[in-house]
């Protein structure tokens, strides 16, 4: 029943990340299509600032992170225990994991964050 | 665990990844989805890392994004955008049928059998093709100013 819920999350979370890549593809690697505004200052240092200091953004974002890194871990986690592993190894890769995925979600959250009340420039 | 000797000798190791005497499209399109997933994870991984880097100031942030620019970056870039199409268009491939879709009816086993493999291919190739149709779009932006 556990597995069949972890795996039913890995792939609910999957339109949640279309949608969330798609629009993060658009403002980083299609900001001249859709946003009438060059690469580079897609990607400047203000723009940046400005993007993040928005609420929409600020979910957009948050909701990635989570969604992204769960999906990705997940299968990581599956690739991995597909080898003879024992039921202890097991266990430590499944730590393993979860430890990284926490870390990262926890830095990403606080960057986010820090960007969301930043001054501005 | 043993490695006792079997008449067919199926231990090939790596080159069993690549080839192991009957692979389909399907197979393959199975390690192109596996290698896509551990890459798209492995960047987003040192990319929330990497763009932590804006808390060190303006400066710092600039350094990189001028790295990015570079041509070898610029071609990561787009390896990293056509897998993120491939993964998820293949995904998509997945979930319907997984879900049961496009698998065809369930019939009698009669020969010549006819799998739901074989029924599914058309779409696996339509999908490819509009995989590859957006990879070729989206290099394009390999050029954008
Ligand atoms: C629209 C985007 C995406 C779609 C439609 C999608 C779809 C899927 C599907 C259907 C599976 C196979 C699940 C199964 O059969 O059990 C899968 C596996 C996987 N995905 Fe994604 N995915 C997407 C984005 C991502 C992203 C952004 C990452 C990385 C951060 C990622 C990493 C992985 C990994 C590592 C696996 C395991 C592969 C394996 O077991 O061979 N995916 N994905
Ligand atoms: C062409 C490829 C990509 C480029 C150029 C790019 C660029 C960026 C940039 C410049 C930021 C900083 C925030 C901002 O500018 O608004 C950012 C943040 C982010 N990106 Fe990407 N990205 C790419 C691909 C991806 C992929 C494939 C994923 C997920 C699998 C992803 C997930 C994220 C997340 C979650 C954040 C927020 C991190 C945080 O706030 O700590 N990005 N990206
Ligand atoms: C009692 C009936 C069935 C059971 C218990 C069953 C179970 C499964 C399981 C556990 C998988 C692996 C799923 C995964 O990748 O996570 C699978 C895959 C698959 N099944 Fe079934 N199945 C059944 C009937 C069918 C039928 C009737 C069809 C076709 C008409 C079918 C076609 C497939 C195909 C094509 C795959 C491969 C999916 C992939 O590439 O990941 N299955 N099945």
């Amino acid at each position: 029943m556990r597995e069949t819920r972890l795996w039913s999350l890995h792939i609910l979370v999957i339109p949640v990340i279309a949608v969330l890549l798609g629009m993060h593809f658009a403002v980083q690697h299609y900001a001249p299509v859709f946003y009438g505004m060059s690469v580079e200052k897609a990607r400047d240092f203000a723009t940046m600032i400005e993007r993040g200091k928005s609420t929409a953004q600020f979910v957009v974002y948050i909701l990635l992170l989570a969604a992204g890194l769960y999906h990705g871990l997940y299968g990581t986690r599956g690739i991995i225990r597909e080898l003879p592993l024992s039921p202890a190894l097991a266990k430590v890769v499944d730590w393993g994991i979860l430890t990284v995925g926490v870390l990262i979600f926890a830095l990403g959250t606080y960057v986010t964050w820090w960007t969301f009340v930043h001054p501005g420039v | 665990m043993a490695n006792k000797p079997t008449a067919y000798n199926n231990r090939l190791g790596l080159k069993g990844w690549v080839y192991a005497g009957n692979y389909t499209f399907e197979r393959y399109l199975y390690i192109g989805h596996r290698l896509s997933g551990l890459g798209l994870i492995a960047y987003m991984v040192l990319h929330i890392i990497e763009t932590a880097n804006r808390m060190r100031g303006e400066e710092a942030w600039a350094a990189l994004m001028g790295l990015f620019a570079s041509p070898v970056f610029k071609i990561v870039e787009y390896l990293l955008f056509a897998a993120a199409v491939f993964h998820a268009m293949n995904g998509v491939r997945l979930l319907l049928v997984e879900l049961g879709f496009f698998l065809g009816k369930p019939q009698e086993p009669i020969f010549p059998y006819k799998s739901s493999v074989m029924k599914h291919r058309p779409l696996t190739y339509i999908i490819m093709l509009l995989a590859g149709l957006l990879m070729a779009l989206g290099g394009s932006s390999l050029f954008f100013k």
